[in-house]
């Protein structure tokens, strides 16, 4: 038995054969992403254009394209701050909302199952579709949702969603967030099933009321799952593209140009392919340095 | 929240009633493409909008029968089968590896989770070139591999990240217990702990085929022959240089939305059901 | 130890089963070039038909097209175009692929990156010039005579004196008008911008917009707006003139007075064609190829069309599409199927079809005999002006379309958007 134990012992101490398990997914990712991502470094270090994407010499031209884009280009800036607002908002509203959908149909009552699954469809629908109806649904004079809130009396003239600055980004955010609270609650609602019952049942003997329960046990229980949740929904939504391109295309004026979008306009609009590989890059690197906090945080939690 | 059990039934009554209304909002956009799709394009523009089509209008459906080079059907299967291909290749890899990663402490096990998500950092359309020059040299361009491959790529970190916490809430008791009856690591994990976290994995399988069943730039990319493309592809048949079809559009949205759902509803008993039991025992 | 090998051989099981799939995928690439779908075959069945007669042109082989045109019957059209192309002899055979509009430049783009191009393509002419300039295609001056062609688009497949393609057909944009719509509120077909403007409040109501055009901020906007400015005289590259200013002044009046709806932004042309036969709009600026569909899905609606009310000379905007010939690809035989396409026959066959003008003028007068709507349309090529030609273009549409979004959107003053777009046109025209 002891021998037993010392075997299981050691096993768990500081254990290399974990590597193997993670190598094959790892090699797979960096095989069909890594090479991408350098490539796109090198392209945004050169001056590759319309004149000399076919030329096999490529000026190699330092961090002149990141230069003129932060010193020049004023949407890049707008693009920036853009795509914080968007994310932050998106990622606000729909864990929000998911997390209380979650909680929601955690409760069992008749229709929560069906109702639940139901609820995943938005996930089905192809995002560009989704777009096209809700540009469809926020127009100004045909669009249903003027239509309602006039009926509500919320409105006593049409608002003009998509062409107006500042109605536009939230209008392509409620869009985004219709499509992430699914998302959101599917993933919370999972992590919730790994919360013994038990610790629910013997504080509530204990006298716990709902909200205690909920903030000593289901928050602290479900860290590690609302973390993960949080950084994929940053990164995912930080460069969702097809959704702003079939509503906004980034317009009007550049009210909704994301990084995203501003780097694709850039490489296949514009054929200035360097500048578009820069301006990802430089959506790259702000991901980047978010998922290093998060992940500082996570050690941080496992070292404990 | 709190300890889930049996309602009274007023209580059952109120939040069936809540849901309800909460499926209502959330369903409504699907509601519109479906009456959309029964309208005449004259009357989709009118002003202020109809909630039920006027004069019933099934053209649009019969036009997605007859698309030219694009056949619905056939598009429907490599959909499924560059879904089905992806799901695959993503669970195979991801699951072993979130399982590394939650359970065993080894050397660049932090620098391996931020590789895995530095992976997910480019947006899709600076990802394009790179991957087509790469299938075009493996030979792949123009078959459903070069989209399976890449579709599989959104997956696989998904599900490492979800998974892990999965596998880190799974007692060690349960692990320890399968070494005294004589497992060892490979054969505990396939035995004892993939069963454990089957919701998991079912929940990253169902995410890694959604992500590859609505991806549309990988498909259209790297498959040039209509006969090859997915269903999503198709999309474009009503969405071109003149503007867009409405009618056409929310046709071929409603066509293909209601396969997947259906497949969904079909096997929802397995994915609910292991979702609520509380897989986990303490 | 044990578990060590145990994993190892799991690793290898998935290793195989990965390598297993990439074999396979040689088994798939094998059939596919078997089925010719591959541009490599293409040129080996080239190698080995030139091996048959050696001493005949070279002008054998496959020929790949790429081309966007999403409708039925289009796509039906021009493949039996090819059929007839290639019943007609036995060295070259043609084939066509659809790649959608939407990602059309994309693939093109990508496409020169990885050399993985058609021997043929059929594009937008405004981004002729671009490709041209990325050297994807081939210099056929000399190879194809284009004499007897509108200088609008045969200026749009010419760079630097070099003749890089072919008109395909032509498009023009012309007022189009409901004509009851007039009638009820007593209005005369404007032909000026003052009467423009007179009869699209006139016709504002409630529901009704009295005009609009396309204005996306994109190439489809630009395209629509353009012809308010050369019809002040100036040209594109010169917004912040007392003409580019009077345009962009002309734009805000129409919206500010209501009667140009700013929804238009947010429209295509084929949007804003359905917003005209849903009876939500009075006139509109729109193009040649809506009016099949437009007598297709309202027979009834009473509706004509107009040349553009103008400001100091008549003008329209030039669309359409060119073919042009990608360098390294299978040159001749491709040249060989443009003549072949291109005869008196076969473009009036795809003319018709497609509900587009001849570029070629012999053909397009008497291409319309006795349909009055066609005849102003073909009246109106006569005033019409390609965008650029210029490598950079997509900038200049770029900068002008930001500035008409900024007017129409009340974010700019015309004077500061013209302003603003005019520093961004000098500096692309500079470099």
């Amino acid at each position: 038995m002891v021998i037993y134990m010392n075997r299981i012992k050691k096993l768990f101490k500081y254990d290399n054969v974990g590597i193997w398990f993670v190598l094959p997914a790892f090699i797979y990712m960096i095989v069909f992403v890594g090479y991408p991502i350098i490539y796109n470094f090198i392209l945004s270090f050169q001056d590759v254009t319309v004149k000399t994407l076919r030329s096999n010499v490529k000026e190699f031209v330092g961090f002149r394209n990141y230069l003129e884009l932060f010193t020049q280009d004023n949407v890049l800036r707008t693009s920036i701050w853009n795509t914080l607002v968007f994310t932050v908002m998106c990622l606000v509203f729909q864990f929000v909302i998911g997390f209380a959908l979650a909680l929601f149909f955690k409760n069992r009552f008749k229709s929560s199952k069906m109702v639940r699954g139901l609820l995943m469809i938005p996930w089905m629908i192809p995002v560009t579709i989704t777009g096209l109806i809700f540009k469809f649904m926020f127009g100004t004079d045909v669009g249903v949702i003027n239509y309602f809130l006039r009926s509500l009396n919320l409105i006593s003239e049409n608002i003009d969603w998509l062409t107006n600055t500042t109605t536009a980004m939230p209008a392509v955010i409620f869009a985004n967030v219709w499509i992430g609270v699914p998302f959101n609650m599917i993933l919370i609602a999972t992590g919730l099933t790994t919360i013994p019952k038990e610790l629910y049942e013997s504080a509530a003997i204990d006298g716990a009321n709902k909200f205690q329960l909920f903030r000593k046990i289901t928050l602290p229980l479900l860290k590690p799952t609302i973390e993960s949740v949080l950084i994929l929904g940053f990164i995912y939504t930080f460069k969702v593209y097809d959704l702003i391109y079939v509503m906004t295309s980034g317009g009007p004026v550049n009210s909704t140009q994301l990084l995203s979008t501003y780097s694709y306009k850039l490489s296949f609009d514009m054929f200035k392919y360097s500048k578009g590989a820069a301006v990802a890059n430089i959506l790259f690197i702000i991901l980047f340095f978010v998922s290093l906090v998060y992940l500082k945080n996570v050690y941080v939690e496992e070292e404990r | 929240m709190g300890i889930d059990g049996n309602l009274s039934k007023r209580k059952n009554i109120l939040y069936c009633f809540i849901s309800i209304m909460v499926l209502c909002i959330m369903l409504f956009p699907l509601y519109w493409i479906l009456a959309t799709s029964l309208k005449t394009e004259k009357e989709i523009f009118q002003i202020p909008p109809t909630f039920w089509p006027k004069e019933l209008n099934l053209k649009s459906y019969m036009v997605q029968l007859e698309s030219g080079d694009f056949n619905m059907f056939h598009s429907f299967g490599n959909s499924l089968i560059i879904s089905f291909g992806a799901m695959i290749i993503a669970v195979i890899l991801a699951v072993p590896a979130s399982y590394g990663i939650a359970k065993y402490n080894f050397i660049g096990k932090r620098a391996i989770v931020l590789g895995f998500l530095v992976t997910q950092m480019l947006p899709v359309s600076v990802l394009l070139t790179p991957l087509f020059i790469m299938f075009k040299n493996m030979h792949l361009y123009n078959t459903f591999w070069s989209t399976i491959l890449a579709d599989a790529t959104i997956g696989i970190p998904f599900s490492v990240l979800i998974l892990k916490n999965y596998f880190a809430a799974i007692p060690k008791e349960l692990e320890e217990a399968a070494y005294i009856d004589g497992c060892n690591k490979f054969t505990a994990f396939i035995r004892v702990l993939i069963p454990i976290a089957k919701p998991g994995v079912m929940v990253c399988a169902i995410f890694s085929f959604l992500y590859a069943w609505g991806d549309l730039a990988y498909g259209m990319t790297f498959i040039l022959d209509q006969e090859k493309r997915p269903i999503t592809a198709g999309i474009f048949n009503f969405m071109g240089q003149y503007g867009t079809k409405w009618s056409y559009l929310t046709a071929f949205a409603v066509v293909t939305i209601i396969p997947v759902t259906l497949i969904f509803i079909f096997m929802q008993k397995y994915i609910i059901s292991g979702m609520t039991s509380g897989a986990v025992k303490g | 130890m044990k578990k060590l090998l145990a994993l190892l051989a799991a690793i290898t099981m998935i290793t195989a089963i990965l390598v297993g799939c990439g074999s396979s995928d040689k088994d798939n690439k094998a059939a596919d070039t078997t089925q010719g779908s591959d541009k490599k075959s293409g040129t080996s069945d080239k190698a080995d038909a030139s091996k048959d007669n050696s001493d005949s042109a070279d002008a054998s082989g496959k020929v790949t097209i790429w081309y966007y045109w999403e409708a039925i019957k289009h796509q039906e059209s021009l493949n039996s175009l090819i059929e007839n192309f290639n019943n007609s002899q036995s060295d070259i055979t043609v084939e066509a692929k659809y790649v959608p509009f939407a990602d059309f430049k994309k693939q093109l783009s990508i496409g020169a990156s990885a050399d993985e191009l058609p021997d043929l393509v059929i594009l937008d002419n405004p981004d002729h010039a671009a490709y041209a300039a990325m050297g994807i295609f081939a210099d056929i001056t000399g190879k194809f005579d284009v004499s007897t062609y509108y200088d609008g688009p045969v200026n749009s497949c010419t760079l630097d004196g070099k003749l890089y393609g072919v008109p395909f057909g032509s498009n023009d944009l012309l007022l189009f008008y409901n004509e009851d719509m007039l009638k009820d509120a007593n209005q005369k077909v404007p032909t000026t911008w003052d009467e423009l403007l007179e009869v699209a409040k006139a016709t504002t109501t409630d529901t009704v917009s009295g005009f609009a055009h396309c204005s996306l901020q994109n190439e489809e906007g630009t395209f629509n707006f353009l012809p308010w400015v050369w019809s002040t005289g100036v040209t594109s590259y010169e917004i912040n003139s007392a003409g580019g200013i009077k345009a962009l002044t002309m734009v805000q009046k129409l919206i500010e007075s209501g009667a140009m709806t700013k929804e238009a932004i947010n429209w295509t042309q084929g949007d804003t064609m359905n917003q005209f036969i849903s009876g939500n709009l009075a006139m509109m600026f729109n193009g040649t190829w809506q009016i099949p569909t437009m007598r297709a899905e309202v027979p009834d609606l009473n509706w004509n069309v107009a040349l553009i009310p103008k400001d100091a000379i008549p003008t329209s905007g030039l669309g359409g599409e060119n073919y042009a010939v990608i360098a390294g690809g299978n040159e001749d035989a491709t040249i060989e199927f443009l003549k072949f396409a291109t005869n008196k026959e076969n473009c009036l066959f795809m003319m018709h079809n497609m509900g587009y003008i001849s570029s070629d003028s012999t053909i397009a007068e008497g291409q319309f005999d006795g349909d009055p709507i066609y005849e102003v349309f073909v009246e109106a090529m006569k005033y019409a002006y390609a965008r650029g030609p210029l490598p950079e273009w997509p900038d200049v549409s770029d900068a002008i379309s930001l500035a008409f979004n900024e007017v129409i959107t009340g974010a700019s003053s015309p004077e500061d958007a013209a302003a603003k777009a005019q520093t961004t046109i000098d500096s692309i025209l500079g470099q």
